[in-house]
């Protein structure tokens, strides 16, 4: 009856053993899974809310060089917002593989378009913030954050940059 | 903080208001800045589950911002009292630095 359960022991010790063994390494990515499934859903939601509450007036942002009611300029200031935005590990590791047989890469068009977005959004705040009636002459601009190369730091990322000249009738 | 060079500056092609009277020409300024190790140790992490890395954000933002002082400083230096049609570019040079430039034309207005 002792050795049974000192056999038990050393079986549940050694189950133990290699789940663990196994999950530390899986670990990084499962946090990787749980960003992708449900933090990057979630930032992504209350960025549709912060647009839809914008969205009830007419854009203010315009990529023209003059405003388009031509009405006199009376104050301007030069706005300027950026953001930085990463895919996680997952969407990485996904947009290598899809990267493989080429066309387009879904998920990191999302990104680039969740980030585009945010930028914007950023500006539309700015302009409403300072009390600019319009952002004309938007330009935006994008880069990659390239990792160091041999390095142990892989951080990647794009920024995206939109600015323009906010206006004061 | 870095001191404040008091020449307004537009993005369109002129400033409202006000006569182009003389161009002095093309101003840039630019700064390569790379990424801090220790700030790197949270954006790493936040990598992982991707979305908004903070501490780049304000880093760029920073670093643009001396950018366009320089730029400035450049406009000063020439006798212009404004630079008009600011345009901001980025590219990452090697060794995960980024260079931040932004160019305009200084010009003389009334």
């Amino acid at each position: 009856m002792e050795r049974l359960s000192s056999s038990n022991e050393v079986i549940r010790l050694v189950v133990l053993y290699v789940v663990l063994s196994l999950l530390v390494p899986l670990l990084p990515w499962l946090v990787s899974g749980i960003g992708t499934a449900v933090y990057q859903p979630k930032k992504k939601q209350e960025l549709l809310q912060r647009e839809q509450a914008f969205a009830k007036t007419s854009d203010v942002l315009s990529t023209l060089s003059k405003p388009l009611s031509g009405k006199e300029v009376k104050e301007y200031q030069v706005l300027m917002t950026n953001v930085v935005m990463s895919p996680s590990w997952i969407q990485i590791l996904v947009g290598g593989i899809l990267s493989l047989f080429g066309g387009e890469i879904n998920v990191f068009t999302k990104v680039v378009d969740w980030s585009r977005r945010e930028a914007q959004q950023r500006l539309r705040e700015q302009a409403a913030a300072g009390g600019y009636d319009e952002v004309i002459n938007v330009r935006m601009e994008t880069t990659t954050l390239s990792k160091i190369r041999g390095a142990k730091d892989k951080t990647t990322g794009i920024e995206v940059l939109a600015y323009g000249t906010g206006i004061k009738y | 903080m870095q001191p404040q060079v008091n020449i307004p500056f537009s993005n369109t092609e002129t400033i409202p208001g006000m006569t182009i009277t003389q161009m002095m020409g093309v101003v840039t300024g630019s700064t390569v800045r790379a990424k801090n190790v220790f700030k790197d140790i949270g954006a790493g992490l936040k990598n992982m589950v991707g979305g908004e890395l903070k501490a780049y954000t304000e880093l760029l933002q920073e670093s643009r911002n001396e950018a366009l002082y320089r730029m400035l400083v450049d406009a000063q230096a020439r006798g212009a009292n404004a630079v008009v049609n600011v345009r901001f570019a980025t590219s990452s040079v090697a060794g995960g630095a980024a260079e931040l430039l932004a160019y305009g034309t200084a010009v003389v207005v009334q």
